[in-house]
């Protein structure tokens, strides 16, 4: 059997839903294609009045902060040193893993010159958020990938990686935790330079913490919801009492940012709120049902640790933030009067094929590496520590392997 | 950004008193003659009076607006040219990943196409809606008004001020505000009392006087501050934040970690060994 | 103009009547936001709200064809309340003769009408003359034939009521006009006036031009700085053209063409000489022989002599109306065997297209010199037509542009400017120079070779002009300017002045009736001198300050930058405004200061050597009063041809002296609209030199109509539809352009809508569309034969498709 045959043959085995994803990747990755030879005129609804669209306001500005699972749950992992949390850590670095490789994909779809994408390393400019963005995920998606090493690594059997990896863990975890809160808040930064455009119930200087701390809830909210469907769709075990103690964790940072927000748009937005009766609903839809809602249902002990309420709360949240994205990357920021930007079939399809590339790169990854099958508290992977504890471990994948 | 600080009184600067402006289009046609701009393909006409094209695009750098109403049942017929400001502090300049756009000391804000990664940032960020893209093209680029750059590092004027008859006036921006200043003293009843760009988005290196009010031509309201000070207050930050939440995140890692082994410690000393616990400290 | 570009910025006050200049003479909008930013007051009357009304002070509404009301009711309002400049009319016009007896006005006639041949006698209309002949005058202005009280009896029937319901304006802006303008009567202030199509292309438009230099003389507005009657010129050197000869019944330099019965040279000189029998009057005409003859030299060179009249026999001699809508009637009727078409493009600019293209069917060939193939080149396959049925040899010569070639350009201000080939003319192009001077070569050669009838008035052409491919122009500016043909001593007052045979003249007054000089237009003596090609001068400095710049290229006559500029000064030679001094006596060195005036003699009040300022007259004072005008003495309204109300100031309908054609129509329930034709800055007349240039194209790049937003209204029309407009001539498809700049016109009460529209499309080039002058009338002037393209009836629907 060539390679290529025992592909189709184990993809021939993959579930109904599965083989879907392969479909819709392989369309969007045609429309890309499509995006390369006709031009982004041609392929997209995008124009000098829309010059961003869809692609920036979902695969960049609003999967960033979704793929924030990753360094949010290392933190509380590693660095408040919540061990029992660990299980949360892999599926949530593959998550962001992907994520971040994902945005780079769309961010190169995006771009009229990717081949020139290395300019921002040759070129500095401190002032400009994108160079700053452009240099966090860079940086970013480096670290996740050595994080996404450890399965790797372990899935091989590879020991030194491995165990440099592991030495490297809480580094990392604090590292991600750094550049995450500088592109996470810099994406709202990119908006502030939208004086007068960004509709006021948006506008407002503070607009980079809100970023943050939105992410920060997300990112959190994102691993519960996560764990939740792993649970229900994948057949792994009922994580709900770990994720009761990020429930814990998420009203609290809700809180700061509604205070902030509130504060914010009482205190230092300029211009009217109120004038515009659409982005005032999308405003009311983003804050009641993103925020106050699930805050709500997590601050109630009885319902936080419900698996279903869970979740649900934890679908709020990600609503919440999908629409505050595009509130701030789009809707908020169409003028009056203008024609309403709507994406092309192109970009609809591109968009589809990096959501649909992300969930299934995720069951294959789940599928192929040891993600769920995490537990650190029988090994000591400090170094050095003479290679000799961790028989029980990786050591048959290893074996695997190298047969 | 260039690092030299740039004195905006001796930036070269339009002023364009549209009060002079008589609609007739050479500046619209210059611009694209010297910069060998393609046509657009237009049907009747694609705004008030005779307006064409309908709008400013990658082939077409500068624009004469038309507005054709009537206020107290009189007319008003008034046409005013569409260009890029070269502001003072270039919010495209500002937000470029690459730093493609640069304010000149000469006043123009000059592109560099090698450099552009074609993220249009730029696009975003220009509070005048200037920078426009190759949307024609499959690598595309971004395309503004250039100031005529290399015209005037020649001493020469720009191509469209060369060809105006009457509305634009061209000199260092301190000489051009004092005249715009000395207009609009000498003939009150013709002026709107403000000079648009003296202040807009920190000052621009385009000057205009109306006769009607800015609002009614379609004249944006724009901030009187630099755009770029509004990234570069959160911006500026980014060292502190930086290496305040890996400090922080550290020391609390430390401190948990220290916590912990506190803990282990005192559960060690106090109890009974726990089978793991055991395996792992032989 | 009697006046100069950069002179409007010395105006106090700047009327636009009947022209456009923001949009077709853009750079003159540099002067006049000058004149504006010291004070002076914009005044523009016209039928549409134009982008030069945008920038007036005042603006008035006018209906087409009615601007003698307009004028005329200006001057029956300066002499009403006394505006005029006193004694600039008394001195310097002729307010004072004394008209004969046998002059008469009633009910829109002047006396001695011959309703047979639709002329007057003109000889009734003369002055009252003393025994030796010379005209009386009044000085008192009172005497009731006197032209002043016959003026203002005349206009007083021009009340501010009656002429706004003629012309539809409103009194109060019509008020304001009058106020504004009529203020200029004083000497410290300047009036200037700018006209152009909007005023001439009328049944009457000599009579309009008339009115407005009426109210300038009255006003004491020419001859000074900032003020004038100024036409504003057309095609970039129609100016030069005109100068040339362009016009049928002119040689080169306003010399009248020979008639058929000037039979010899004296003839024609005794009928185009004036004379007069006042010692005061310089009666420059009183030149003519020299100037004819030195034409003629130029002509013919050495054949020319005093034996043979110069050869004067050669010149062709007129007998009928050669003018443009009387050479496509001819043609039309099978009348013209060939047609040489230079830079122009008949199938599109004159009136009435549909005939003029249908007339070109008929001619066995025709020779079209041009940048670009026009609607002309290619009217045996316009649309409609099938090429076989037209049998029409047509020869297409590619032409070198005005950038591709050198030589001289003479702007509206009279500047002739030298301008150097920039760029080789594209691929076979070739200069009009060389075209003719091949043309006439071969010619020459086919006579030689085949005889024919008469082939002198071509073969014995003087014709030196180099031995090169092209052309030496600079040889044929020197023949223009002229030069001794032998060795001549002049004694000029106290110089004398000694010439070799071969030097440039170095002004028209050396130029000699006997043969010794040569000119080929003598108002252009002194252009190429002994010092050089003056129109290429370029020093631009300005010693009065006062824009002359007269070292600046070269303007005739005799480098004289404002015209009549004598009666800028009182008449002992002080001027009227000292703040803006064009001229003045030095009386202590005896001599004139500042622009080159108009002759060389003391002030009038100089017993001895003084003379009147208006030099080209030969009673030598401007005439409120005319004596050689056919349709008479003084501008009198009369409705356009087509027109949607009676004459509401007499029972005399249109100009008497115009034969109305029979393809025109009143009807107002056919054709209820008034429609006028224009330009705009975008577009360049027949589009040939426009139309194909895609930046242009990209401004304008379809026909269009506008319309009110009332029209609109009432006819269903939207910005944006197509429309049909159609007059007796034909019809049209364009898009319409509602817009509130057009209004309908109060016409004695009743409101008439207009259908304006640009005539710059054609069915040649890259934007095509429907010709104005599809619908326009063959109908023209009196005096000039101008078609009435600003005034005629049309109906207008929604929807395409033409009849
Ligand atoms: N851009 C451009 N410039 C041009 C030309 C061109 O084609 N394009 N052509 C050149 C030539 S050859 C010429 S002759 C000049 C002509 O220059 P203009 O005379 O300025 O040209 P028009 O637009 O024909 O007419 C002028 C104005 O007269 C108004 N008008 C019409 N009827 C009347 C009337 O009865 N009374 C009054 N008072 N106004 C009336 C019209 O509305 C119009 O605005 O322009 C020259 N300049
Ligand atoms: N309805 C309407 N009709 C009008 C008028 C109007 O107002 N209304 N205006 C009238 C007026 S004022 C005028 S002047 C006429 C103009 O009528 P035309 O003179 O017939 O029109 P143009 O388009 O100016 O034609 C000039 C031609 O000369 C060519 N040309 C340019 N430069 C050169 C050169 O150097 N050499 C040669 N050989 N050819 C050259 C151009 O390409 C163009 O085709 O139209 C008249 N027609
Ligand atoms: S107007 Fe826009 S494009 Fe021009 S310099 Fe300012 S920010 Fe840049
Ligand atoms: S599109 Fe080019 S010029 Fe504009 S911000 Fe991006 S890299 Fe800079
Ligand atoms: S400055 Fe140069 S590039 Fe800019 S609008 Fe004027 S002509 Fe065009
Ligand atoms: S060239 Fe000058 S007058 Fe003409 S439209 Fe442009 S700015 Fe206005
Ligand atoms: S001739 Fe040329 S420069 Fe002069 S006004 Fe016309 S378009 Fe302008
Ligand atoms: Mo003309």
């Amino acid at each position: 059997m060539t390679a290529a045959q025992l592909v189709i043959n184990e993809i021939k085995g993959y579930h109904r839903f599965l083989k879907f994803m392969i479909f819709l990747v392989v369309l969007g990755a045609l429309a890309s294609l499509v995006r390369f030879i006709f031009g982004l005129g041609a392929t997209t609804n995008l124009n000098d009045t829309y010059p961003w669209g869809l692609w920036i306001s979902f695969d960049v500005v609003t999967s960033v902060p979704l793929a924030a699972g990753a360094f949010t749950i290392g933190v509380v992992a590693h660095v408040f040193h919540i061990k029992k949390l660990e299980p949360l850590v892999r599926p949530a670095i593959v998550t962001g893993f992907l994520g971040y490789s994902l945005v780079c994909v769309g961010l190169l779809l995006d771009l009229g010159q990717p081949q020139r994408g290395i300019n921002v390393l040759r070129y500095w400019n401190v002032h400009s958020p994108m160079f700053e963005v452009s240099m966090c995920v860079m940086a970013y998606t480096t670290v996740l990938t050595l994080e996404f090493l450890h399965p790797v690594a372990e899935k091989f059997g590879w020991h030194l990686p491995l165990r440099l990896l592991r030495t490297l863990e809480l580094p990392f975890a604090i590292l991600a935790a750094m550049i995450s809160t500088l592109h996470q808040s810099t994406l709202g930064t990119f908006f502030l330079i939208a004086v007068d455009k960004l509709h006021n119930l948006w506008y407002n200087p503070l607009l980079p913490l809100q970023f943050w701390l939105s992410a920060i809830f997300t990112g959190l909210s994102i691993v519960v919801f996560e764990a939740s469907l792993v649970h229900k769709y994948m057949g792994q075990p009922d994580e709900s009492e770990l994720l009761a103690t990020l429930t814990k964790i998420i009203p609290w940072v809700m809180a700061v940012y509604m205070a902030v927000k509130a504060y914010a748009l009482v205190f230092l937005s300029h211009g009217p709120l109120f004038d515009r009766p659409v982005l005032l609903a999308l405003f009311l839809a983003e804050v009641l049902l993103g925020v106050v809602a699930p805050f709500c249902i997590f601050l109630t002990k009885r319902i936080r640790s419900d698996k279903r309420l869970q979740l649900r709360a934890a679908s709020l949240v990600v609503f919440g933030l999908i629409l505050n994205r595009f509130n701030v990357s789009m809707f908020g920021m169409e003028q009056a009067g203008q024609q309403v930007y709507v994406p092309s079939l192109i970009e609809s399809l591109v968009t589809l094929g990096i959501i649909a590339a992300h969930i299934l790169f995720f069951v294959l990854v789940a599928k192929y590496f040891p993600i769920f099958e995490h537990h650190p508290e029988v090994t000591d992977y400090r170094i050095p520590d003479g290679f000799r504890r961790i028989e029980g471990h990786g050591h048959k994948a290893a074996g695997e392997a190298v047969h | 950004m260039s690092s030299a600080p740039i004195d905006y009184d001796k930036t070269k600067s339009f002023l364009i008193d549209t009060t002079k402006c008589t609609g007739c289009r050479g500046c619209q046609v210059a611009c694209k003659q010297w910069n060998q701009l393609k046509a657009e393909k237009t049907h009747f006409f694609s705004g008030e009076g005779y307006q064409n094209p309908p709008a400013m695009t990658e082939h077409t750098f500068t624009r004469i607006k038309f507005r054709d109403y009537q206020k107290h049942g009189q007319n008003e017929f008034a046409f005013y040219k569409e260009m890029c400001m070269h502001c003072n502090e270039p919010a495209c300049a500002s937000v470029c990943p690459v730093g493609a756009f640069r304010k000149t000391a000469e006043g123009p804000v000059v592109y560099d196409s090698k450099r552009c990664i074609g993220c249009r940032f730029c696009m975003m960020a220009c509070p005048f809606g200037i920078p426009k893209y190759e949307w024609s093209k499959a690598f595309p680029l971004v395309r503004k008004c250039t100031g005529c750059y290399s015209r005037i590092k020649e001493g020469l004027q720009p191509a469209c001020a060369t060809a105006c008859p009457t509305a634009i006036t061209y000199g260092n921006r301190a000489d051009m505000l004092k005249e715009a200043e000395r207009r609009l003293k000498n003939r009150p009843e013709r002026y709107f009392p403000a000079i648009y760009g003296k202040e807009e988005a920190g000052g621009t290196s385009i000057l205009y006087l109306t006769h009607q009010p800015l609002d009614e031509l379609g004249f944006k309201p724009v901030t009187k501050r630099p755009l770029p000070s509004y990234t570069w207050q959160a911006l500026r930050l980014v060292p502190g934040i930086f290496l305040g939440v890996g400090g922080t995140l550290s020391a609390i890692s430390w401190f948990q970690q220290r916590k912990e082994r506190i803990r282990r410690e005192e559960e060690f000393k106090n109890s009974v060994v726990k089978p793991e616990q055991k395996e792992e400290g032989q | 103009m009697t006046n100069h570009w950069i002179d409007l910025k010395n105006s106090d006050a700047i009327f636009i009547i009947g022209c456009n200049p923001a949009e077709n003479h853009p750079i003159s909008f540099k002067w006049i936001e000058a004149a504006m930013d010291n004070g002076a007051k914009l005044i523009v009357v016209d039928p549409r709200y134009t982008r030069s009304a945008s920038k007036a002070d005042i603006y008035a509404q006018i209906r087409p064809g009615t601007d003698i009301a307009f004028l005329g009711g200006m001057i029956n309002y300066a002499l009403q309340n006394n505006l005029i400049h006193q004694e600039y009319v008394r001195e310097y016009t002729n307010a004072a003769f004394i008209i004969g007896e046998k002059y008469d006005f009633q009910d829109g006639l002047f006396c001695s009408f011959d309703d047979q041949e639709k002329s007057y006698d003109l000889k009734s209309w003369a002055y009252e003359t003393d025994a030796t002949g010379t005209p009386k005058r009044d000085m008192s202005l009172k005497h009731p034939r006197c032209v002043f009280q016959l003026l203002k009896k005349h206009y007083s029937r021009y009340d501010a009521d009656k002429v706004c319901a003629i012309t539809g304006t409103r009194k109060e802006d019509y008020l304001k006009v009058a106020q504004a303008f009529c203020s200029t009567g004083r000497p410290d202030r300047a009036g200037t006036l700018l006209y152009a199509m909007g005023i001439t292309q009328s049944t009457h438009g000599t009579q309009n031009v008339r009115a407005t230099a009426l109210l300038q003389t009255l006003l004491g507005n020419i001859g000074i700085a900032g003020g004038g009657v100024n036409a504003l010129r057309g095609e970039s050197n129609v100016q030069g053209s005109t100068d040339y000869g362009l016009l049928f019944h002119m040689l080169p330099c306003y010399l009248k063409s020979p008639e058929f019965h000037h039979v010899d040279l004296k003839a024609y000189n005794e009928k185009w000489t004036p004379t007069t029998t006042e010692t005061k009057s310089a009666n420059w005409w009183g030149n003519t022989p020299k100037y004819i003859t030195s034409m003629l030299k130029a002509w013919y060179g050495e054949h020319a002599t005093a034996a043979n009249d110069f050869c004067y026999s050669y010149l062709p001699k007129r007998m009928g109306n050669y003018s443009y809508s009387k050479i496509m009637e001819r043609m039309l009727k099978g009348g013209l065997e060939g047609l040489v078409c230079m830079g122009m493009n008949p199938a599109m600019g004159g009136p009435d297209s549909g005939k003029a293209r249908e007339a070109l069917g008929k001619l066995k060939w025709l020779v079209t010199v041009d940048l670009w193939e026009t609607e002309t080149s290619i009217f045996w396959k316009r649309p409609g037509v099938n090429p076989k049925d037209i049998q029409t040899e047509v020869f297409m010569l590619p032409a070198a542009s005005s950038v591709e070639k050198e030589g001289s350009i003479s702007n509206s201000g009279r500047w002739t400017q030298w301008r150097y080939r920039a760029v080789e003319p594209m691929g076979d192009a070739k200069s009009d120079l060389w075209i003719i001077d091949q043309f006439f070569k071969r010619v020459r050669t086919l006579y030689g070779k085949e005889k024919g009838a008469l082939p002198e008035p071509l073969t014995r052409l003087t014709w030196n002009y180099g031995n090169g491919h092209e052309p030496d122009v600079h040889l044929v500016a020197k023949e223009i300017n002229g030069y001794f043909t032998k060795d001549t001593t002049i004694v000029d007052k106290d110089k004398t002045l000694e010439f070799k045979a071969g030097d440039q003249v170095p002004m028209f007054k050396y130029l000699q009736a006997d043969g010794s000089t040569v000119s080929g237009c003598w108002i252009y003596c002194g252009s190429y001198t002994k010092e050089g090609n003056q129109m290429a001068r370029r020093d631009a400095s300005d010693p009065t300050g006062l824009g002359l710049h007269p070292k600046w290229s070269w303007c005739w006559p005799v480098n004289r930058r404002i015209i009549y500029n004598r009666a800028s000064v009182k008449p002992a030679g002080e001027p009227f405004n000292p703040k803006r001094p064009i001229i003045a006596w030095d009386a202590a060195e005896q001599k004139w200061k500042g622009d080159v005036p108009d002759g060389p003699w003391p002030p009038m009040k100089d017993d001895k050597e003084g003379k009147f300022p208006f030099i080209m007259l030969p009673e030598g004072h401007a005439r409120l009063y005319a004596l050689d005008l056919k349709d008479g003495p003084f501008p009198e309204h009369y409705e356009p041809m087509e027109s949607p109300t009676r004459n509401l100031l007499s029972s005399v309908q249109n100009n008497p002296a115009v034969s109305v054609p029979n393809n025109v129509s009143s009807d107002l329930a056919k054709f209820p609209f008034i429609g006028t034709t224009y330009r705009m800055t975008e577009h360049w007349q027949t589009g040939g030199m426009t139309r194909s240039l895609p930046w242009l194209v990209e401004l304008v790049p379809d026909m269009f109509v506008e319309i009110s937003e009332t029209l609109a209204k009432q006819k269903g029309i939207r910005k944006g539809d197509k429309v049909k407009v159609v007059t007796e001539r034909g019809a049209i498809e364009a898009v319409a352009l509602v817009t509130a700049r057009l209004k309908p016109f109060n016409v004695g009460g009743t409101l008439v809508e207009q259908v304006g529209m640009p005539w710059h499309f054609g069915y040649a080039g890259l934007a095509t569309g429907d010709s104005g002058n599809m619908l326009t009338a063959s109908v023209g002037c009196a005096n000039t034969n101008i078609p009435e393209f600003k005034a005629f009836l049309c109906n207008i629907e929604k929807g395409g498709s033409k009849a």
